[in-house]
């Protein structure tokens, strides 16, 4: 027969779950890096900004201050001018003209302070009101230089035709820097506003796609969640399948190999015994028939009969090693007893049997009962005379109306039943277990065993 | 001449029953009367035949031999019954006496004794293969060395010994008074004295224990 060894069913499935999981891990790997170039980019950002309006206020700032200090001091000019061209006070009149140069001078020094980072436009500007305000100095020495004080005609036409009108001009340029300045700081406002504003966009859009990918690789992860589990209860399903099936071989072998047994036995039996026995009547009623004179004949008898009757011997032993015939024939107790007999007649141990009064009582069980029984003791008895030491048995039945129990005990060197558990110790375990009984193993070093299984009993037949 | 003893064959192997039957009638005052094929026929022919003696296999099928003989025995105490088994152990033999067997033959042994052992239960005696008697023996002596218990025969008189010995071989109380010389009633409380003391429970016991102690054969 072409027998070749079973597939390994134990090939571990395609991991299906494996690519989405790269995809998943690197996705939120990406995710977690855009949150931070977003974090990142918006404070930098806002750093900028700040700092850019920081700029913008300073050079507002800067330049305010020595406009502001422009205007006070072209408005004392102006009363200046006002009080040397009207003052009929000739005292007040030289003091006046005693501050012109003064008051040139600090507008003077105040436009070469003036910020220096100035645009071209704001130096045009600054540099048209330098040069009225020369032109005003000019104006101004020239009256000095002249002296018309003594003409109020030329005085009058001086300050309105000249003089006043460049004054005016010259708060005009002060007036034109300070809006060009405020225009400058309304700019930088503006200008920051749309930074803002394109930031804002870009962080806008960032944070969308942030949010896009983190609902794809959400919806992802569920997905992949949803086939893990799947995944997993598919597994757990052939977990517990194979489980149960590895449970029910121990009963379906049970069962085959009493069944198998049990056929054996009879045929070995019925078959071979009994033809056994029917050639061994033959061989005496032949020898009945021989003359005795004929021993030659006669001693070939004795030889034939002899073979046949160890054969016979044989034969049944085997017979009743696989299927006591007592079980089928006497009943359990007397299986057992005999169980008990053979062990004590094969080995060092004396098996006694208690069983219940009256033979009848413990008969009434069903075949599988008497079976898990009688081998339960068989097994008991077996372990106890080859590996107890001890040289005495006892094997008790009990039956009582809820259960029926035997007990196997031996005055042996025990064992340590968390250490020991053979094959056949499972057996029983496994016979006893599927007739919804249990087996206790009581057993120490130095102080003997005592096996015990009890089955409920709903096993009467 | 007297009348032959009328014999009913039970087994269900036909080869077996052949051979029984030949070694029956080539034996002077034996006739097989019948043949039955298991346990349920051989009570029915025991009744429609009602021969003196039946030779019974105790692996049947549907009734077993021990079985059929209760059933028979407590019907027809007079019929005396061989058991035919493949069994040497006690275990066998205390069920055939319970059932009312007088006689036990191992099968491979069957042709030598068996006309033995019809003749002596039709005499009401016991009969026991050799090696039947031995194997019992040997599980009580061995019992005895391993328990380290006493030989409950040694607790016995002399004249229980006796009574004992003819219990066992079938006489009733009445034979062995008058063999003895004794009143029914001594005799009565001898066999109770015996009962106690060896701790047996009935006639069949004590003729397994008889046969044990090599007492009768």
């Amino acid at each position: 027969m072409n027998r070749r060894p079973a597939k390994a069913r134990a090939t571990l499935p395609d991991r299906p779950g494996r690519g989405l999981r790269m995809v998943l891990l690197v996705g939120f790997g990406g995710l977690l890096a855009l949150l931070l170039v977003a974090g990142g980019e918006a404070l930098s950002a806002l750093r900028q900004l700040h700092a850019a309006e920081q700029i913008a206020r300073q050079n507002f700032l800067s330049r305010n201050r020595y406009l502001l200090e422009f205007r006070s001091t072209l408005d004392v000019y102006g009363n200046r001018i006002d009080e040397y061209f009207l003052s009929y006070n000739p005292d007040v009149q030289v003091s006046a003209a005693g501050d012109f140069a003064a008051l040139a001078r600090r507008i003077d020094k105040g436009l070469r302070a003036y910020p220096a980072n100035r645009q071209p436009e704001e130096q045009a500007l600054l540099d048209a009101m330098r040069k009225t305000l020369a032109e005003q100095e000019a104006s101004l020495n020239k009256a000095l230089s002249e002296d018309h004080r003594g003409d109020p005609e030329q005085m009058n036409r001086m300050l309105y035709k000249e003089v006043m009108p460049r004054n005016r001009q010259l708060i005009t340029a002060v007036e034109n820097v300070e809006v060009w300045n405020q225009h400058q700081l309304d700019a930088a406002g503006e200008m920051l506003l749309e930074t803002f504003g394109h930031f804002q966009t870009h962080l806008t859009r960032l944070l969308l796609i942030i949010l896009g990918s983190g609902l794809l690789l959400s919806a992802g992860s569920i997905v992949y969640i949803i086939r893990q589990d799947q995944e997993a209860r598919r597994r757990y399903a052939e977990l517990m399948e194979s489980r149960n099936a590895l449970a029910q071989l121990p009963s379906s072998l049970l069962d085959a190999q009493e069944t198998e047994r049990r056929s054996i036995s009879r045929e070995l039996h019925d078959e071979v015994g009994q033809s056994l026995g029917a050639l061994l009547v033959d061989v005496g009623r032949l020898k009945a028939a021989i003359p005795t004179d004929n021993t030659a004949v006669h001693e070939q008898l004795a030889q034939i009969k002899e073979t046949a009757e160890s054969t016979v011997n044989a034969v049944r032993n085997i017979a009743l090693l696989l299927r006591p015939s007592m079980l089928d024939d006497l009943g359990l107790v007397a299986a057992i007893e005999w169980q008990a007999r053979e062990i004590s007649r094969r080995s060092d141990m004396e098996v006694e049997v208690e069983a219940p009064a009256g033979v009848g009582i413990a008969e009434n069980l069903s075949e599988d009962y008497k079976i898990c029984i009688y081998r339960v003791a068989q097994e008991a008895l077996n372990n106890a005379a080859r590996h107890s030491g001890g040289h005495r048995a006892w094997v008790k039945l009990e039956q009582t109306a809820d259960h029926i129990a035997i007990s196997v005990r031996d005055d042996g060197r025990g064992f340590d039943t968390r250490k020991t558990r053979g094959l056949g110790l499972l057996g029983m375990e496994e016979r006893v277990r599927r007739l919804g009984g249990k087996l206790d193993i009581t057993s120490h070093p130095g102080g003997g065993t005592v096996l015990r299984a009890e089955l409920p009993s709903a096993g009467r037949s | 001449m007297a009348k032959d003893t009328r014999v009913l064959l039970a087994d269900d192997h036909r080869l077996m029953r052949r051979g029984l039957r030949l070694v029956i009638e080539q034996h002077p005052g034996l006739t097989v009367v019948g043949e039955a094929d298991d346990g349920r026929q051989a009570v029915a022919m025991a009744e429609s035949l009602q021969p003196e003696v039946i030779v019974m296999d105790i692996g049947m099928p549907n009734l077993n031999g021990i079985e059929a003989a209760h059933q028979i025995s407590e019907k027809h105490p007079d019929i005396a019954i061989v058991m035919l088994s493949m069994h040497s152990d006690e275990g066998y033999v205390l069920r055939a006496l319970r059932a009312g067997a007088r006689a036990y033959l191992l099968k491979d042994s069957a042709e030598e004794d068996l006309t033995q052992a019809i003749e002596a239960v039709r005499d009401g005696k016991s009969f026991f293969s050799p090696a039947v008697s031995r194997v019992l023996l040997e599980d009580y002596m061995r019992k005895l060395q391993r328990a380290g218990a006493e030989d409950s025969y040694d607790l016995l008189s002399g004249r229980e010994r006796e009574v004992l010995q003819l219990v066992a071989e079938g006489k009733s109380s009445k034979e062995i008074a008058s063999l003895l010389n004794l009143s029914t009633y001594t005799v009565e409380t001898h066999r109770s004295n015996i009962m106690q003391k060896l701790n047996l429970k009935g006639i069949p016991e004590l003729i397994l224990y008889a046969v044990r102690k090599g007492l009768i054969s």
